[in-house]
């Protein structure tokens, strides 16, 4: 019986590799289904004691704590592509609009033509510098513009490449931002307009607006200067709707700038500074009380070894004023900044 | 049963030997290179200049073309993924761009890839897999600036990726049903007159 087996072993190991040597050469094929994703966990410190920055996500103090498993499915097939990606842990629940389920992206794609793309489905936003995925993101902590802005919109939307240097995107999204289903209509109106003036510049000019969801303008631009800076700046301003929806109903603006040295092949070192202020009359998700402005000053570093991710933070925040601050010393007495140290570990595949 | 175990140990190791970056050698600007001269004899280098033609046309027709300054030569630019592969599922490290060129004289071709640059990828925030914009790195200095088993895989994938574009060549070389792409002929009846 052992012999046959292995007689079967030979001759399929045979068969597998005298295969190979096909009469015809397959020069294009479609792609199989493609795997991607990453796992995320973080160690932070805030040096009152307890947690002070209010931005998206690495929210336990003090603790070894876990981000997420992110799982991504993909494949195309001619001109048809779906993806469909998944995340389960503590920065998909805080990411997510409902308890329970864990879908970052789920949409369908077409290529119309060579110039011309139809996507339907849930997608990340288009609004923005920094993103859900902690792959996205140099820094581990968020920005105030993300933590404020849509993070997803589910919707319609074309795309149409003029050249390689154009491209503009227009679509009708749900009624709210972050929402797998819409509270009344599909009425909110997104567009990207993505110029490449020079190699390895890239500027995106964003609008979405809707009776319900407000109106937001955001540039998002990436400057690979030389092989080892690249420039990111990040500018946007929100006015909501008139009746507002969630806990953003009140407009903020601000700017982000983010430079980024290589100084060898494993490691990066970069900065993020960010400017943002919340207008007179109302909150926002995450900064300075109505009126107040806040500067954040986060230096990361990235060191890297293949596929896993390093990041040692230092970060620190600073409102103008103690009347527009929540910030709290280690006495639990107001302050007008807070400090904070996060070691993370991200591993992408 | 010895006997058994030997040939598929040797099995095993032939296929474990078929690393495709030996197929790569340096040219005299110490460039990554894969290079192959074919003899052809009883073709003309008008009939095989058509023929490469109709290859790059059809089997990688995204590739840019250029007609080079000698007379039978062609030359041009490409790019392919490289990818890893877990039986069906499949994980995109980046795309190697590169140049090509074919010449073709009576009897014989030669060509050959070079100038490969390396491209990571990144998955970008709608989870498609994306070129890490600036971060263009010649193959030659991958070892320096990519991981060990990335750049393995690189090398890999470069020779597959020569080894199979000649064989392609080579097998539209001695088509003589490749000399024009296939159209479609219709018959017009005409009910004007009769």
């Amino acid at each position: 019986m052992k012999k046959k087996f292995l007689l079967f072993v030979l001759a399929a190991s045979g068969f597998a590799l005298t295969s190979k040597a096909q009469d015809t050469v397959k020069t294009t094929q479609d792609a199989p289904l493609v795997l991607y994703g990453s796992v995320d966990t973080y160690y932070k410190d805030d040096f009152s004691g307890h947690a002070n920055i209010p931005t998206s996500f690495a929210s336990d103090n003090n603790s070894a704590s876990i981000g997420m498993v992110d799982l991504g499915l993909k494949k195309s097939v001619g001109n048809a592509s779906f993806v469909g990606e998944l995340s389960f842990g503590p920065r998909n629940d805080e990411s997510v609009p409902t308890s329970g389920y864990h879908i970052q992206n789920l949409y369908v794609s077409y290529n119309l033509s060579s110039k011309l793309n139809a996507t339907a489905g849930y997608m990340s936003t288009f609004i923005g510098y920094e993103v859900i995925s902690p792959t996205g993101n140099f820094n581990y902590s968020t920005s105030y513009l993300f933590t404020n802005g849509p993070f997803q919109n589910a919707g319609l939307k074309l795309t149409y490449t003029f050249s390689d240097k154009v491209s503009l995107m227009a679509g009708i999204f749900n009624d709210e931002w972050n929402v797998y289903t819409s509270q009344h209509d599909v009425s909110t109106f997104g567009a990207q307009l993505t110029l490449t003036p020079v190699k390895n510049w890239t500027a995106y000019l964003n609008v979405a607006t809707g009776p319900t969801s407000g109106t937001i303008f955001d540039l998002t631009t990436n400057y690979q200067i030389t092989a080892a800076f690249k420039l990111g700046l990040n500018a946007a301003s929100f006015t909501p709707a008139h009746y507002g929806f969630g806990p953003v109903t009140y407009g903020y603006s601000g700017v982000a700038l983010y430079p980024q040295l290589a100084v060898s092949k494993v490691v990066t070192i970069g900065l993020r500074e960010e400017y943002f202020s919340t207008k007179s009359d109302g909150s926002t998700l995450a900064g300075p009380l109505p009126g107040g402005h806040v500067l954040g000053s986060t230096l990361s570093l990235n060191i890297k070894s293949g596929p896993f991710t390093l990041i040692p933070e230092i970060r620190y925040d600073s409102v103008n004023s103690q009347t527009y601050s929540t910030f709290t010393d280690s006495n639990g007495a107001p302050t007008t900044s807070a400090t904070q140290f996060v070691l993370a570990a991200v591993y992408a595949f | 049963m010895k006997k058994i175990f030997l040939i598929l140990t040797c099995l095993f190791i032939t296929a474990a030997a078929s690393a495709q970056k030996d197929l790569l050698s340096f040219n005299e600007q110490n460039k990554y290179i894969y290079y192959q001269v074919v003899e052809q004899p009883g073709l003309t280098a008008d009939t095989m200049h058509a023929r490469a033609l109709y290859f790059l046309k059809t089997a990688y027709a995204q590739n840019k073309i250029k007609e080079g300054a000698i007379s039978g030569n062609f030359t041009g630019s490409g790019k392919f993924l490289i990818a890893s592969s877990l039986s069906a599922i499949k994980h995109v490290y980046g795309e190697i761009n590169y140049t090509y060129f074919i010449e073709c004289k009576d009897g014989k071709y030669r060509y050959w890839l070079t100038d490969f640059v390396y491209t990571p990828h990144k998955t970008d925030r709608y989870g498609n897999s994306v070129p890490e914009q600036g971060v263009d790195i010649p193959l030659e200095g991958g070892a320096s600036k990519v991981d060990k088993r990335e750049f393995g895989i690189c090398l890999d994938e470069v020779g597959t990726y020569s080894k199979q574009f000649g064989d392609k060549l080579k097998q539209d070389m001695v088509k003589i049903s490749n000399l024009s792409p296939k159209e479609t002929h219709k018959t017009i009846t005409t009910t004007k007159d009769w």
